[in-house]
């Protein structure tokens, strides 16, 4: 089959492998239809992560027909058209039966690699490098899915494939967020980053009955689609100063909730940015946290502090001190995709959820280089590239 | 043909340099660096219990030859302390070697721990080999990566 596979730092190439194969009982091997790019890989695209080998088929965001199950699938069927999430969980272990399935015990075969890391080990996770399980990816023609009747779910009658593909991850993502964040009605929120996982957590935000929800980048047309799709307002960090501007809408409060939605890579402007891109650069830090630091800043006494944007490591001028003395709780996790698509495809169904407008760029996954291109460069007012294959 | 012949070699060694590094952890003595004992003398960290929480009852775990194969496949060597956890999280399930532990004994205690959870809870053990891939360039990190991997099922915290 053809896949688009990681060759290198910033190299991306659609290459000839071996067709997938059922393993494990509970396996279904699926006919991808649709598979997206996501902001997370490009920390695995830049070396930031550095447990990639040439070779790894990229991708953990999709959706596609099953074509094949193994012996112990009882929930799925050939034919089914599905939306798969993107971690990989058993469904059995105590994590899975607290529903938060991304803490899954069983989903990642390589735990020594993660507990070394981070003390334990999460679950594994589709095309996001051998920390993560060594899973391949959803760039490509077919893709084993391990435990299916856990993690794919049928996609409703009326659904289309561009809308039911961001319930793999942009939206379950956003949607965990400003769940577990404690986002209710009367709340102000405030979400970084405009990609597809702050819109969506912006979005979820509001059907969780959030009074009033902004959402802050620098990118214009990113920032249009969150007036235009998600219904939000707006804060442009390269012409306002977020805290100044947060701290007026929300009479000197600050919001109630604050998700950060990007990540290791973040991007800020003035002296901060350049002493976060300097030390990560020498490998002083390993991840660059300008937009944390700015939720913890921002978020008002008490509030609730959500990080969804992925993290490797180490990070440098954490506020700790804010945290505590305003009383903030700060929670991040992976995605626990499994508790929410169930409820997101029914919004989905309702119209209440729509993500076509994130699929800027679709094209033949035989373009793959060019989609990751146009992505990392955020060129051509590239949102999502999302390839079928 | 002296420098492929070289270039050979040195992926052998990275390779193995990365197999290497995770099981060096584990005697690494700065804590949270990943390593099941970060204060211990070599010979009690050896000897500690290392555990898994199964969410099943202390009786499904099972005894003897009844133990999990993996598990039972370490046959005598072993202490067993199989107790309920606390909060209905199910069974904690620890082991230790009775004799002197290699590290190669500890890799296989960890797996094999690992793999009874898995059996346990989920009625098989998570396979990922063979996963399609493309060309795997010969690269000294690509060689380290993969021993690293290698070992991964038998290192950690466990």
């Amino acid at each position: 089959m053809r896949a688009a596979t990681w060759t290198g730092v910033n190299e991306v190439s659609v290459e000839t492998v071996p067709d997938p194969q059922i393993l494990n009982d509970h396996d279904v091997i699926l006919r991808v239809r649709r598979t997206t790019t996501c902001g997370s890989d490009l920390h695995l695209l830049g070396g930031y992560i550095p447990f990639m080998r040439a070779g790894d088929v990229l991708g953990h965001e999709f959706m596609g027909e099953v074509v094949e199950v193994g012996r112990g699938v009882r929930e799925r069927k050939v034919g089914d058209r599905v939306v798969v999430n993107s971690f990989i969980a058993c469904g059995h272990c105590w994590y899975c039966r607290q529903e938060l399935y991304s803490l899954c015990d069983n989903g990642n075969p390589n735990p020594g690699i993660t507990e070394a890391l981070w003390g334990q080990s999460p679950g594994g996770c589709f095309g996001y490098s051998h920390a993560m399980g060594g899973w391949a990816g959803s760039h490509a023609e077919y893709i084993r899915v391990p435990y299916a009747d856990v993690g794919a779910f049928v996609v409703p009658e009326g659904v289309s494939d561009e809308r039911a593909l961001f319930a793999s991850d942009a939206v379950s993502t956003g949607w965990m967020g400003a769940d577990l964040a404690g986002t209710k009605p009367g709340d102000v929120v405030a979400v970084w980053g405009a990609g597809g996982v702050g819109q969506m957590a912006a979005r979820a935000a509001m059907l969780l009955g959030a009074e009033r929800v902004y959402v802050i980048d620098r990118l214009p047309e990113r920032l249009a689609q969150v007036r235009e799709h998600v219904g939000a307002e707006v804060v442009d960090y390269s012409s306002t100063d977020v805290l100044a501007e947060l701290r007026e809408v929300t009479g000197g409060r600050g919001p109630d909730v604050c998700i950060e939605a990007v990540g290791m890579e973040a991007h800020s402007s003035g002296i901060q940015g350049a002493y976060d891109q300097v030390k990560q650069q020498l490998r002083l830090q390993t991840d660059r946290p300008s937009a944390v630091r700015e939720a913890i800043l921002a978020c008002r006494k008490g509030g609730s502090v959500f990080v969804l944007g992925v993290f490797a490591l180490m990070v440098d001028k954490f506020p700790l001190g804010a945290m505590m003395n305003k009383g903030l709780t700060v929670r991040g996790a992976q995605v626990h995709g499994q508790r929410y698509m169930p409820r997101i495809l029914d919004h989905m169904a309702r119209g209440e959820l729509t993500t076509e407008h994130l699929a800027t760029h679709v094209m033949p996954l035989e373009d793959a280089a060019r989609g990751y291109q146009l992505f990392k460069d955020k060129a051509d007012g590239c949102v999502r590239s999302v390839f079928v294959p | 043909m002296a420098v492929p012949r070289f270039l050979d070699s040195l992926r052998g060694a990275a390779t193995e340099a990365g197999g290497a590094l995770l099981g060096r952890l584990q005697h690494v003595r700065l804590p949270g660096v990943g390593q099941s004992s970060a204060a211990d003398d070599p010979e009690t960290a050896a000897r500690r219990w290392r555990a898994v929480t199964v969410l099943c009852s202390p009786e499904q775990v099972g005894a003897g030859a009844d133990l999990p194969a993996p598990l039972a496949a370490l046959g005598d060597r072993l202490d067993l302390r199989i107790t309920p956890a606390p909060g209905d999280r199910g069974t904690e399930l620890a082991a230790r070697y009775r004799d002197r532990a290699s590290d190669d004994d500890l890799r296989a205690l960890r797996s094999a721990l690992r793999a009874a959870k898995q059996l346990i809870e989920v009625g098989e053990v998570l396979r990922v080999d063979p996963a399609p891939h493309g060309v795997r360039k010969p690269t000294p990190q690509g060689a380290a990566l993969e021993g690293a991997t290698a070992r991964a099922g038998g290192e950690g915290v466990l």
